[in-house]
């Protein structure tokens, strides 16, 4: 049987002591603090099980969002919220456009499912906005809320180009995903990727990701899938107005709105500087005005108390 | 950019000619949007009618009327600056209530601040960063420096006011009256790039030009409010021309803004209710009109008789505090709308590099 290697320095069950660096098992990537991390989910391998879904809620201990149906397919979460932070879209399609033509009935190759997350921004826009400074990057180039920071202003909310954070009603504090910031010091995988059972969240370094997933697309332009391309990558759709790249980013095969994300988002903090300097401007200029028409008038030079 | 979304890809999801359902879009309301009608904008896929974005939590009335009071404040304290550099005792009557006017944004306007956050105990979190790419941050310290000297201007006023021997007095005064006017330039604007700095279509489209509305209106409120008090009709000739002058701009300001709104493809968040709040209150009857009444008063040579002017006055007050209040409203609903947002998030509104 093949093993790798660091499976084999435990092959008796250790079951009292966690596994140092288990992440390089699980993910094939060491969790050294320093180094970019991120996501890299892969859509055209969602089966839509929701296992991310569950698993981001058992970690977290985070409470249920929506007991009832939506009616909107098989998504019954519908959106990311202070207590969702993984959320499968699921997107019925008629129609295969060429996809296994003749080997499914068409209507079931329509599928797009996509387990959304939050993208960890490099120019992170919850993170430029925040006045309190509990949004920070951590030592893993993820974005974090520190909970005992946070006054829950919501500007994070507003600031977000995806729709990613929200304050919780419950606690008054902004929450979201923190790519597993507590695992990740433990060296263990974040809960979503290790138990995604296709591999469609692939966690590990930054750089590694972003040579997998292009060759990826182009495996799949390859044996004919010619709508992938990623969507967060520096430079692609979702990557653009400043924002850098996402550290979570994405393979799609559709239109980026069709998975309810925005095809071309910018970075607020760039219109820091051009609105400040206009209404700078605008006061200053109608204060020179007001002291023209508050000129002296002769008498007045005369009078006064001083 | 490398990759290129095929336009047609969504064109394609259409056809099929025996089974499926299409996707019932826009058919059905999210629960987060309050059963909205459709209306031009974005016309290709949406994810089940839903937004990307997600809208503000503010309070819209309380953010809405902290905005007013920063921009009453502020421009309050640069106009009683400016007539008392200019005219110093002559105007003293006038300096001290703009003097005593700054004082509602540290008074009344920063209390609306805590109450809007979400744990209100822990606003004092604001002063442990000072950050340049958060207009949120940058508005807490302009407010607290504001607040200090113009808290120490009116401190001193007061003290002139009760013993008008102690000289120093009118000197600190004086002193401290520049300090609060260079942060009440701030404090008057500031919030338009509050706004502007996030990612809600509608606030985000037109940094430029809201910041000029909200600057000329805030100088506009003031000096009504100053002039509605004012007793010597040359100082109320002066304050209304100022008013008269941020009014003119401020219109300008709204016709850029929806010029704006057009290209950019949000425009459909001012259908609605907040919409018609923005056109007839703030443009039209808080704007358009005290600017005809005032520009008429100030060219008769007498000037219109004095509740006319003080219509104008209150015309403005109420107009200003209706566009922040309807800019605010709308914002959120551009968030909401996908028409609006997948409209605004398209590559041709790309700032150019
Ligand atoms: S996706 Fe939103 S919440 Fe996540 S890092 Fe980017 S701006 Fe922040
Ligand atoms: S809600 Fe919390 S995390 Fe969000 S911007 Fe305000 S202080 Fe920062």
């Amino acid at each position: 049987m093949n093993m790798h290697p660091r499976a084999l320095e435990h092959a008796t069950s250790t079951l009292d002591h966690v596994i140092p660096n288990e992440s390089e098992l699980t993910a094939g990537a060491r969790i050294v603090p320093g180094r970019s991390y991120g996501f890299f989910t892969d859509t055209t391998v969602c089966i839509g099980c929701k296992a991310c879904e569950v698993a981001c809620k058992e970690w977290n201990n985070l409470p249920a969002d929506n007991l009832g149906l939506t009616g909107q397919s098989f998504d019954n979460t519908g959106a990311l919220s202070a207590n969702t932070w993984r959320h499968v879209a699921f997107v019925e399609k008629s129609g295969s456009h060429g996809l296994r033509d003749g080997l499914d009935q068409k209507f079931q190759s329509g599928w797009l499912m996509m387990s959304d997350v939050c993208k960890h921004c490099h120019n992170a826009p919850c993170l430029e906005a925040c006045p309190t400074g509990a949004l920070f990057k951590t030592e893993f180039d993820t974005v974090v809320v520190q909970q005992d920071i946070c006054n829950g202003c919501g500007y994070c909310v507003p600031a977000c180009p995806f729709g990613v954070v929200d304050v919780s009603t419950v606690d008054g504090k902004a929450h979201k995903c923190t790519l597993c910031y507590d695992r990740l010091k433990g060296g263990l995988e974040p809960a979503c990727a290790k138990s995604c059972p296709t591999d469609s969240i692939q966690f590990g370094e930054l750089s590694d990701l972003q040579v997998r997933a292009a060759e990826r697309v182009e495996h799949l332009h390859g044996i004919g899938v010619e709508s992938a391309y990623l969507y967060g990558t520096p430079d692609a759709p979702g990557a653009t107005g400043g924002l850098g790249h996402l550290n979570a980013f994405f393979l799609l095969t559709d239109r980026p709105e069709v998975y309810n994300l925005p095809a071309a988002p910018t970075r607020p903090a760039n219109r820091v500087a051009p609105s400040l300097a206009t209404g700078l401007a605008t006061v200053a200029a109608l204060a020179l005005a007001s002291a023209f028409l508050f000129a002296p008038s002769p008498e007045d030079r005369r009078g006064g108390r001083r | 950019m490398t990759t290129t979304i095929s336009p047609d890809a969504a064109a394609a999801t259409q056809d099929g000619p025996e089974d499926a359902p299409r996707i019932p879009r826009r058919a059905t309301a999210p629960p987060s949007v309050h059963g909205r009608p459709n209306r031009a904008g974005w016309t290709g896929p949406t994810y089940y009618g839903r937004s990307q974005l997600k809208a503000s939590p503010f309070e819209n009335p309380v953010v809405g009327g902290y905005i007013f009071l920063a921009g009453l404040s502020g421009s309050a304290a640069v106009i009683a600056a400016l007539a008392d550099l200019r005219q110093g005792a002559a105007a003293a009557a006038l300096v001290r209530r703009g003097r005593y006017l700054a004082l509602v944004a540290p008074i009344l306007g920063a209390p609306l601040l805590i109450y809007d956050l979400h744990t209100p105990k822990r606003f004092y979190n604001m002063l442990r960063v000072a950050k340049h790419t958060s207009p949120m941050s940058i508005g807490t310290w302009i407010l607290m420096g504001f607040t200090g000297a113009a808290g120490l201007t009116a401190a001193a006023q007061a003290g002139t006011d009760l013993w008008p021997r102690l000289r120093g007095l009118n000197g600190l005064a004086r002193a401290a009256q520049v300090p609060t006017a260079l942060t009440g330039l701030g404090l008057s604007t500031y919030t338009a790039s509050l706004l502007s700095a996030t990612s809600t279509p509608l606030w985000a489209a037109a940094p430029r030009s809201l910041a000029m509305r909200f600057g000329a209106s805030s100088m506009a409120s003031a000096a009504s409010a100053l002039a509605l008090t004012e007793p010597d009709p040359d100082h109320r000739r002066a304050l209304e021309g100022t008013a008269a002058a941020a009014l003119a701009v401020e219109l300008a300001g709204a016709a850029i803004a929806h010029a704006t709104y057009r290209r950019t493809g949000v425009e459909g968040a001012l259908k609605g209710k907040a919409g018609r709040v923005e056109h007839i209150g703030a443009t039209l009857l808080g704007t358009a009109l005290p600017l005809g009444i005032l520009a008429a008063s100030l060219l008769t040579r007498r000037g219109l008789p004095r509740p006319v002017t003080a219509l104008a006055a209150v015309a403005t007050l109420a107009g200003t505090a209706a566009l922040r209040v309807s800019i605010m409203a709308a914002g959120d609903r551009s968030a909401e709308d996908p028409d609006v947002s997948f409209r605004f998030s398209q590559p041709e509104n790309l700032p150019e590099r």
